[in-house]
């Protein structure tokens, strides 16, 4: 009786395994299930500033401009009807004014009528939210010439400084929604921008999918709590906690899609079609992001077909190479660089565990180790960087020509740059400090965040490189918790620390500023001797760059940049990394361009199930 | 008896503070910039905020007890704080995960107890015997095989080979249903929800996603039941009554199912209940293998993220739990055997 009821048991369980399977429909050339890891930080294209957030609002919204195929300096019309130019009188003469016609008839997901009004709603509450560590600085420096909202309080009489922006006089708070309105207005069918100076990346600030400039319907949020449109108001929604906005979970644009659900406890996000998109529905009517963290799960997924699409970690790639019915593309250029960078200002006190004795001794680096050039020009042709990028990175890598990724626009591909040469880097050691440190040595701890196994094999190379050029010189490699290291580096006491950028939008501004302008994102890391140096020979000719009227001007300038970043050997860039994409072999019509924040726009795929 | 239950109830409170400030103060020793680096995703944020000012912003150089006292007052007005790893409220997060870890708990609940007791009868009846040792060594290599591994054979030849029992909760298809406005999710659990909206399609594949990590549970508990009926049938079987029973020629089988078993399962009736428990607090692995998104998976990642209002919070939920479940169990022993007397 027993083995009677464990055999139908077993058989139960055969059944439901086996029956339910031919229940589902296998495939469905409608649905598409992409298997993601993470989650997402916030739908509101005013606050998202992370790729995940970007991959979805790019479904769901639509920009003024997009770029034109896959060209990084190419554009063409979204709900402007047409891309400003000089020539087409769109942007005047002083680059300062750019004008764009706005596209009639098209429909928000809830059937609004879009608008100008829309447009200019869409920017004055970005910049008038500005939520902090967001992406709206990017309005702000073309618009205004500053990186906040805080920063046009003193431009209209306002403090310097202040804690509390709801309790400045309401006579300054209305100058300064003056000050914003001004940059953005109306004008009968158009919207126009005011730009403190010509700025060339506004067009791509603007077309980049998924991001701070999708348009929102202005009808709609002020209905559903957002910002209610008037002067006086504004700063009740200034700076406000993400979960408190109108889109932080909700989408409401003119995209190919809208979020039906966003899922949390089943940790998916659900998209459904837009039918009346003005470019016409797209192809697929329902979408799935599924947010799972075990890469293995997520490669069985796509193996069974229950994922049309999935993330893959490099290290697991080779799992679906080769894979019938899995496509793997590989090598996809994403404009991004990995550096390591150097502390020209070494603080010693407190910081005997990593720099030593402090002196030129032998035991330790002195404070300006690295503002000697000929120290940075050694480190740089220290590094094998074929070795690396062939052998750690499996030849996904590109190497780097300069500060900016050579993808970019005004990158000189033949300017010289550092290679592997322990020739070179020797005769560099024996200059530097008029020989002295030739003589002495040195004893260096090169930190790296523990688990990044990339870095520390980096760090590895470049030890024994350096090692190898002279017994006195020593380095040690050492991992630290993330966090420590971010203090380490908040404190600016790391001799030499690993940075990855990731672009903003397309332009080698969004490269030289971070790394070479004394007010940089990481000039406070590199100390005063970076700061000194940038402020003397690179400030100049970054302002001079982004501020330049034409092209070629502008091309001339970064051109004398790049040659100066070799010269001044201000980092050691060694990657370019690249991306994959994984997905079934049904799956078609797959786009990339590398400024996107979506890894796959739904519009643009379908499914050929046979 | 009922002194006792409200015996325990007064002293409800006294333990989940003392949970709490076990945790709070073992966390405590992080400093407050560690405990930021939980809130910095990238080197954006800080382009506009300091450290010092995302320490100020939560509050986290005051000293302990104030942030304690912050904290349990907090709690009071039902506010356990926001989670960066869950991106919502810790209350609402674990509203939101608990019926998927209660719907595989109750489920593996019953292979286990049932499997458990089977193989603890067969062990005790072949006592000494080759079908004690292998019915054993198989539960032994169950309750020493890390989860993750055996999560994952299940998941690689069940799922990834005969495509029967696939990760996740629902198939895409189903989660469609589910999530449409017609069908109504009364207790987030999917397969008691699809019986109330009648809809035997989703049952069914509920039931799909369940039974790969329900076997793994089960397997990894099996032997824990089974020592416990092994132990306490052997007991039984050389108790007079049972000689008795034999010697008055009833049949083996009977003398085992009315006199043995019925007699041996009251010490496993009260490990059973303090197995939901656990059930309930260890899945955390086998929930991330199977990408069935309930609250050990959250409680996990959210100590990876040093995420510590998550930590504390479902650190407070299982507390209160534990508490309740102990008091059942304690209460339901007193109704199964009178032998135990409270008072």
């Amino acid at each position: 009786m027993r083995t009677k009821l464990v055999a139908v048991a077993i058989a139960a369980l055969m059944v439901v395994g086996m029956v339910a399977p031919a229940l589902a429909q296998k495939t469905d050339p409608k649905t598409f299930v992409y298997a993601m890891f993470g989650d997402v930080d916030s739908l509101d294209p005013a606050y998202a500033y992370d790729t995940a957030s970007g991959e979805v609002i790019h479904q769901c919204y639509d920009n003024l401009v997009a770029y034109d195929g896959n060209k990084l300096d190419a554009f063409v019309p979204m709900l402007a009807t047409q891309v400003p130019t000089k020539a087409n009188g769109l942007i005047s003469a002083d680059g300062k004014t750019i004008k764009f016609p706005i596209r009639k008839g098209v429909k928000f997901h809830n059937g609004d009528i879009l608008t100008p009004a829309d447009v200019e709603y869409t920017f004055e509450r970005a910049m008038l939210a500005d939520p902090a560590g967001g992406p709206i600085w990017m309005f702000f420096e073309p618009l205004l010439g500053v990186q906040t909202l805080r920063d046009v309080v003193p431009m209209v009489g306002g403090p310097e400084k202040f804690d509390d922006m709801s309790k400045l006089d309401p006579a300054i708070l209305r100058k300064v929604y003056d000050k914003v309105a001004k940059t953005v207005e109306v004008e009968g069918d158009y919207v126009v921008f005011r730009l403190a100076m010509p700025y060339e990346p506004f067009m791509q600030i603007l077309a980049k999918g998924g991001s701070w400039s999708s348009i929102v319907n202005k009808k709609w949020m002020i209905a559903n709590g957002a910002w209610d449109g008037k002067p006086d108001t504004w700063v009740k929604w200034y700076d406000p906690p993400k979960e408190s906005m109108t889109l932080y979970e909700r989408t409401m644009g003119t995209g190919p899609f809208k979020v039906e659900t966003w899922d949390r406890s089943g940790g998916q996000i659900v998209f459904k079609r837009h039918d009346g998109y003005w470019q016409g529905p797209a192809k697929l009517e329902t979408v799935f992001i599924k947010y799972i963290d075990e890469t293995n799960t997520r490669i069985l997924m796509l193996k069974t077909g229950e994922a049309d699409a999935a993330y893959v970690d490099r290290q697991y790639l080779s799992q679906v190479r080769n894979v019938p019915g899995i496509v793997v593309i590989e090598n996809l250029p994403v404009i991004t660089n990995t550096t390591l960078l150097f502390n020209f200002t070494i603080p010693v006190e407190g910081n005997e565990d990593i720099v030593g004795s402090g002196k030129l001794d032998g035991n330790g680096v002195p404070s300006n180790f690295f503002a000697d050039v000929n120290v940075r020009r050694a480190f740089a042709y220290a590094f094998d960087y074929d070795t690396y990028i062939q052998q750690v990175m499996e030849g996904r890598a590109l190497k780097p020509v300069g500060p900016a990724p050579q993808i970019l626009p005004y990158v000189n591909k033949n300017q010289e740059w550092f290679k592997y040469d322990l020739k070179k880097a020797e005769a560099e050691f024996k200059k530097a400090f008029g020989g002295e440190l030739w003589n002495k040595g040195f004893k260096l701890t090169i930190l790296y965040n523990t688990g990044n196994e990339l870095r520390k094999t980096a760090a590895e190379i470049l030890e024994a490189n350096i090692e190898s050029i002279n017994p006195k010189f020593k380095i040690d490699v050492q991992g630290m918790q993330w966090s420590t290291y971010l203090g380490k580096l908040r404190a600016s006491a790391l001799p030499v620390f690993f940075m990855g950028w990731h672009m903003d939008y397309p332009d080698v501004h969004n490269f030289y500023f971070p790394y070479m302008h004394s007010a940089g994102a990481f000039a406070g890391y590199c100390g005063q001797g970076l700061i000194d140096l940038a402020k003397a020979e690179f400030d100049p000719l970054i302002n001079q760059g982004i501020s330049a009227s034409t092209s070629a001007e502008r091309a001339e300038v970064y051109k004398k940049l790049q040659a100066l970043a070799f010269e001044k050997a201000v980092a050691m860039f060694y990657i370019e990394p690249t991306e994959e994409r994984v997905h079934r072999d049904w799956v078609k019509g797959f786009s990339f361009h590398p400024a996107n924040s979506a890894r796959y726009d739904f519009y643009s795929l379908w499914k050929d199930v046979k | 008896m009922l002194t006792y239950i409200a015996r325990r109830l007064l002293f409800l409170p006294v333990v989940l503070i003392g949970v709490t400030l076990l945790v709070f103060v073992a966390m405590s020793f992080l400093s407050p910039y560690q405990l930021v680096s939980a809130y910095i995703k990238s080197p954006e944020e800080l382009k506009n905020q300091n450290l010092d000012a995302l320490v100020r912003k939560y509050g986290l150089n005051d000293p302990i007890h104030i942030r304690y006292f912050r904290w349990l007052g907090n709690l009071l007005r039902g506010d356990l704080g926001y989670s960066q790893s869950a991106n919502m409220f810790v209350l609402q997060a674990i509203k939101a995960r608990f019926p998927a870890t209660l719907e595989l708990a109750l489920f593996s609940f019953i292979p286990v107890v049932l499997g458990g007791i089977w193989l603890g009868t067969i062990s005790a009846m072949h006592h000494n015997r080759f079908l004690d040792h292998a019915t054993r060594i198989f539960a032994i290599i169950g309750w020493s095989l890390p989860s993750f591994v055996g999560g994952l054979i299940m998941l690689m030849y069940f799922y990834g080979v005969l495509g029967w029992f696939p990760p996740g909760r629902l198939s895409t298809w189903a989660y469609q249903i589910v999530l449409s406005p017609e069908f109504r999710q009364y207790t987030g659990m999917h397969t008691v929800d699809a019986i109330l909206n009648w809809n035997w399609r989703v049952f069914w594949d509920a039931v799909r996603h369940l039974i790969a990590p329900t076997i793994t549970l089960a397997y990894l508990w099996w032997a824990f039941i089974l020592r416990i009926t092994r132990s306490s049938m052997l007991d039984v079987l050389n108790k007079d009554y049972v000689r008795t029973a034999r010697a008055k020629g009833l049949r083996e089988r009977l003398v085992i199912s009315r006199h043995v078993r019925r007699n041996a399962m009251i010490p496993v009736a009260t490990v059973a209940g303090l197995m939901v428990l656990g059930l309930l607090g260890g899945m955390a692995i086998t929930e991330t293998v199977f990408d069935f998104k309930g609250i050990g998976l959250l409680t996990t990642t959210a100590a990876q993220q040093l995420d510590y209002t998550m930590v504390l919070g479902s650190t407070l939920f299982y507390g209160v739990l534990l508490v309740a479940a102990n008091l059942i169990v304690d209460v339901m022993y007193a109704i199964i055997d009178p032998r135990v007397r409270l008072e």
